[in-house]
């Protein structure tokens, strides 16, 4: 792979250090007093999320890690695993679901999914920030419970994710989720 | 114009300003030594941009007013200030620019004492009426200097002991190793050399760097011969010695105290930004 200079690194690059890919989230040109500059890196491991902290001395090279990211949409699941296809090449994939993770709630058919690639496997899927899911079951919201100050009640999801959602919302409703916390956002008008 | 733009643009011009005023009040004269010239300060770890003077002859931008002063202090012009623009290859960061604005500054016959309440007066233009401490490298490194991630001194001090530097008061690092003195002078502390340079930091920003000014021209010359070697062992291009600036060391420096504050930091914090400009 190509290599970078320190004076190149920016946040959001794919570095590969140790043999081991990472996203760069954070890097600061440091030179205190008289002595040699140095770049201060915080590294994000692609797969165990783990936050290191790294220095570089000015000048010094890094190698870009074989990361590729592709958008596919998702067809259905499968055993255990999820078969995605690309919308332009028709190119078909199944992820395990192991690399889907706590993301399990969110995969819904036929909707587009970011997966992020390293060496040629798939080592991340992440859902779009929203997504429009069904109550498919909840229990009615009781007269009173505002007055108590409960204004949220647990409910599932035709995806299979448990959300908190407002006790005026009934089953069958169409609603939009965040991903990211797993919060309601607002009821969808169809 | 943006207001933005108009008040950073104001506040600026205020502050060089009061920085004018402040050396007006305090006897200090302003000088205006040259930027570019065919000697520039010689220093390891500073890059230089270098200027085609005519087809075979280069010259450099100065990374600091230091050689051109320091030729006036020895024509006995006393105590004087130079505020203004210096260069320095290849810095880029939140808290570095390869172009920034320097206020240099001289007294003769100073004190580390009397020299420190000068300075403190004047970051006190731009920091407010902070309190300061006064601690030695060694008691920084001991104090603050855990950091798993590297063995090396230098970044230890750079990712663990910076940061946590002037935290609520200015402070004032002082004593630090000899063989990072510059052009400072050193003296033994129970049985171990330091130099007399001294640091200030602020919210764990470096702002200025000071020296009781070395004055021998035989170890001045040392000095720049060692720092041309380091370079050359780093790959780096050594540099002229200007031996102007000998020449006035042998004609003879007067025993003075002198400073370089970083003017964009000093105002970078007194506008509350995070970041220079």
């Amino acid at each position: 792979m190509p290599q970078v200079s320190t004076n190149e690194l920016k946040t959001g690059m794919k570095v590969e250090v140790d043999g081991e890919p990472y996203t760069i989230v954070g890097v600061e040109f440091v030179k205190p007093g008289k002595g040699q500059a140095f770049t201060r890196t915080k590294l994000k491991h692609l797969m165990s999320k783990r936050v290191v902290e790294r220095t570089y001395k000015s000048g010094e090279k890094l190698e870009l890690a074989d990361v590729e990211e592709s958008q596919m949409r998702m067809l259905y699941k499968e055993g255990d695993g999820i078969v995605f296809m690309h919308d332009t090449t028709y190119e078909q994939m199944t992820v395990p679901m192991s690399i889907i993770d706590d993301n399990e709630p969110y995969m819904m058919d036929d909707v587009v999914y970011d997966l992020v690639f390293y060496k040629g496997e798939v080592i991340d899927v992440s859902p779009p920030t929203f997504l429009n899911m069904t109550i498919v079951e909840t229990a009615p919201g009781v007269r009173g419970d505002t007055a108590s100050g409960r204004v949220l009640k647990p409910a599932k999801t035709d995806s299979g994710a448990t959300i908190q959602i407002p006790i005026f919302i009934e089953e069958g409703e169409l609603v939009k989720v965040d991903t990211r916390t797993g919060e309601y956002v607002s009821r969808v008008k169809e | 114009m943006s207001l933005g733009l108009k008040n950073n643009l104001l506040q600026r011009a205020q502050a060089l300003k009061e920085v004018r005023a402040f050396f007006e009040e305090h006897d200090v004269l302003e000088v205006d030594t040259p930027l570019l010239s065919k000697y520039a300060p010689i220093d390891t770890h500073i890059d230089l941009f270098s200027v085609d003077l005519s087809e075979n002859e280069t010259g450099y931008l100065h990374s600091s007013p230091e050689y051109g002063m320091k030729k006036l202090l020895a024509e006995g012009v006393g105590d004087i200030y130079q505020l203004g623009h210096v260069f320095r290859k290849g810095e880029w960061g939140r808290l570095h620019r390869p172009e920034f604005t320097m206020i240099e500054w001289y007294r003769l016959g100073a004190t580390f004492e009397s020299f420190l309440e000068e300075n403190l007066k004047l970051l006190r233009l731009f920091l407010g009426n902070q309190p300061h401490e006064v601690l030695s490298y060694r008691e920084a490194m001991e104090k603050y200097g855990d950091y798993p991630e590297s063995a090396d001194p230098h970044i230890i001090w750079g990712c663990a002991v910076e940061p946590m530097l002037g935290q609520g008061k200015i402070s004032v690092v002082i004593d630090y190793p000899a063989k990072e003195a510059a052009l400072a002078q050193t003296r033994w502390v129970n049985g171990v050399e330091v130099a007399e340079r001294f640091e200030f930091y602020f919210k764990g920003i470096e702002l200025g760097n000071g020296y009781h000014e070395l004055t021998d021209p035989i170890e001045q010359k040392r000095r720049l011969f060692q720092s041309n070697e380091e370079r050359r062992a780093l790959g780096k291009k050594a540099l002229p010695i200007d031996s102007e600036l000998i020449r006035a060391l042998e004609r003879g420096l007067p025993n003075c105290y002198g400073i370089a504050l970083g003017f964009d930091r000093l105002l970078m914090l007194k506008l509350n930004r995070n970041s220079l400009f």
